[in-house]
């Protein structure tokens, strides 16, 4: 398959900081790339520098097979961009603010098909400042289509809406994907990266740590299921640990998940050692093992929002 | 050139749908104007102060005097010669009539009595109420000595009052300091754009930075104009207050000045992280300014060590060359040296604000 970006050794540094310490990945067309990670941890400057708005200390980036520092234009013409927590032209109205952007490039989709597509037909003529997180959002998604773009930008595309308003703009992007577009997205909502991406590269302190499908990532990680509960009193992560068919445990803000692979037995066993220390387990779940509890394993903490 | 107007289109739209901005743009100087003029007179008086001075004491001039005495729009100060042209000069008097000596004894021997009148042609209202009143007064009092031809021989005379009024004084600085603050707070606006990544996401786009700032300033300038009209209009309509100038100059000066503070915001926007530390800023730039550059009264009136202060700021330079302009008063600084200030400061602030200019 095509590759449509393609970055190599990229490198930022903010002072003391490195943002992002040598991160290389690609992206083939077509496909949902999803960066997952907590905040800081060097998501959107990568994207940023890929989008050509940021410059590298060191590394290269290909878009659409040009290099992003040398042709910003080109590439920006052909991809579509959306930013954190943009407020513009608070005044205009939503079909007004769709028909500036599209004045900006040579070819563009027109307005009302933009707000059909994101079903922002009741809102055509709100004035952005009115409009709800949810439709605020959906307008910036549709703003980044407005080009009608080969590769579209997402960074954290959902953060901070509500359940509904999160799957609205799920179905935008698998949208957009149906209609063979290359997605790029940054997220720190696991279910977010497990049910859109096709591939999902979790990253950390500015390194990817990993890449695969998000399947494969959890099966490559785990064969156990994760057993989640909170004790009265602590007992602790080494002791647990010892509990037959148990392969690890961690114990944080007094919620314990510890992983195994013969469930029934370590949750009898779990209850022995409970019941002998005198404490009791509370709000016990058995669950398969996620992107999350990758990225527990894989960091030693949680994706916090 | 379609984008740019697309662009002009939208600033216009985000601007007069915020009813604060209009306010501020164009009520406020306004307000000014009305208030200061209330304060400091100069409105549209009921009575007009006009002086009379009797140089003849002959009967038919006492006759004069009293039917003058008689018109209920004036407000009669008689004085000697000198005395009332001295309060013409200082704009306390509409006009000021002169029985010359001898006006009796001329009537008396068949021949024409000679007065004089003075007045200021800059002054619209003596011009089109105050002397034709005169002339009407003068008219019938010369027709009731019942003799044809007309016995009274009136000369006009024209003296430009030196002291301007307060109001006159006042309008040329209140457009200029309208010039001033649309120019410095313009950089609150980008700031705040800046903050809220409105300029990233612009620059996301194959949208030219050049295309983006020139819009903004031309739509700017265009608000400047606007603002300067109407600040003209009003001070007109209720104060009578002239513009004697060359209309191309004055739009030239007006020009310039909004180029130059428009840089000067932008300067200023490079300083500031975000829009909330950014309002004091600019209110302690602007505020110094406003008082100091004599836009609201005269500078002498200023302790002599703020003159270096005063000196050095553009808008005292505009400020003069504007009421050269519009009321033609005596010169601060010539207006090849108000050029040459103002163009200066245009220059400086463009340096430095592309020098220190963020985009985020």
């Amino acid at each position: 398959m095509d590759k449509v970006i393609e970055v190599n050794g990229l490198r930022k540094s903010y002072g003391e900081i490195k943002a992002v310490s040598n991160i290389s990945f690609s992206v083939a067309q077509g496909e949902i790339f999803g960066m997952l990670g907590p905040n800081g941890a060097g998501k959107t400057t990568t994207m940023e520098i890929v989008e050509g708005l940021r410059d590298a200390d060191a590394g290269s980036v290909k878009v659409l097979g040009l290099n992003v520092k040398k042709h910003p234009r080109r590439v920006k013409s052909h991809i579509g961009v959306q930013l954190q927590a943009t407020a513009l032209y608070p005044r205009l109205t939503v079909r007004e603010v769709l028909d500036l952007f599209g004045s900006f490039f040579p070819r563009h989709i027109s307005a009302d098909k933009l707000i059909k597509m994101a079903g922002l037909e009741d809102s055509r003529g709100k004035r952005c400042i009115n409009l709800s997180g949810g439709q605020q959002q959906r307008l910036s998604v549709a703003l980044s289509l407005v080009n009608n773009p080969r590769i579209l930008f997402l960074d954290e595309p959902t953060t901070g809406l509500d359940p509904q308003s999160r799957r609205n703009i799920w179905r935008i992007i698998e949208a957009v994907r149906k209609a063979g577009k290359t997605v790029f997205l940054t997220t720190h909502y696991m279910e977010e990266a497990e049910r859109l991406c096709d591939r999902v590269a979790i990253i950390d302190q500015g390194k990817i740590i990993a890449t695969d499908r998000p399947d494969r990532l959890v099966s490559k990680h785990f064969e156990e299921q994760a057993i989640e509960f909170e004790l009265d009193q602590h007992i602790g992560d080494d002791e647990l640990g010892n509990v037959s068919g148990v392969t690890s445990a961690l114990t944080e803000d007094g919620k314990t998940i510890i992983y195994s692979s013969a469930v029934p037995t370590t949750i009898s066993a779990l209850l022995e050692l409970a019941h002998s220390k005198g404490t009791e387990l509370s709000n016990l779940h058995v669950r398969r093992a996620t992107l999350e509890d990758v990225f527990l394993k894989l960091t030693g903490r949680r994706i916090r929002e | 050139m379609r984008v740019f107007s697309k662009l002009m289109v939208a600033h216009f739209k985000q601007f007069i749908r915020e009813k604060a901005a209009i306010f501020w743009t164009f009520a406020f100087p306004i307000f000014f104007i009305l208030i200061f003029g209330a304060v400091f007179g100069g409105g549209e008086d009921t009575t007009f102060p006009i002086g009379l001075v009797m140089e003849d004491d002959s009967a038919v001039a006492g006759q004069l005097n009293a039917t003058i005495q008689n018109v209920s729009a004036f407000e009669l100060h008689h004085g000697q010669r000198d005395d009332e042209l001295g309060a013409l000069e200082d704009g306390d008097r509409r006009a000021v009539l002169i029985i010359n000596e001898g006006f009796g004894d001329s009537i008396s021997q068949g021949d024409q009595g000679d007065i004089d009148i003075y007045y200021d042609p800059t002054q619209t209202t003596s011009q089109q109420v105050v002397l034709p009143i005169i002339y009407q007064v003068i008219d019938g009092f010369d027709r009731a000595l019942g003799q044809a031809p007309s016995m009274i021989q009136v000369n006009e005379e024209t003296l430009q009052a030196q002291d301007l009024r307060a109001i006159d004084y006042l309008v040329p600085g209140i457009l200029a300091m309208a010039i001033m603050q649309l120019g410095i707070f313009a950089a609150a606006e980008i700031v705040s754009d800046r903050e809220n990544r409105v300029l990233k996401r612009l620059g996301a786009t194959p949208l030219r930075r050049s295309t983006m700032i020139l819009s903004t300033i031309a739509f700017r300038l265009v608000v400047a104009l606007c603002q300067a009209g109407i600040i003209i209009l009003v001070a007109r309509l209720a104060f009578d207050v002239p513009m004697l100038g060359n209309w191309a100059f004055l739009l030239g000066m007006v020009i310039l000045g909004t180029l130059t503070f428009l840089a000067m915001g932008y300067m200023l926007s490079a300083f500031a992280k975000t829009e909330r530390t950014a309002i004091p800023l600019l209110m302690s730039i602007q505020f110094p300014m406003m008082f100091l550059s004599g836009i609201f009264f005269p500078t002498e009136m200023m302790p002599g060590f703020m003159r270096p202060i005063m000196d050095a700021m553009p808008l005292t330079y505009l400020g003069d060359s504007l009421r050269q302009i519009m009321v033609e008063s005596s010169a601060l600084h010539s207006q090849l040296i108000n050029f040459g200030v103002l163009s200066g400061w245009l220059l400086v602030c463009i340096i430095v604000a592309i020098r220190f200019f963020k985009w985020e």
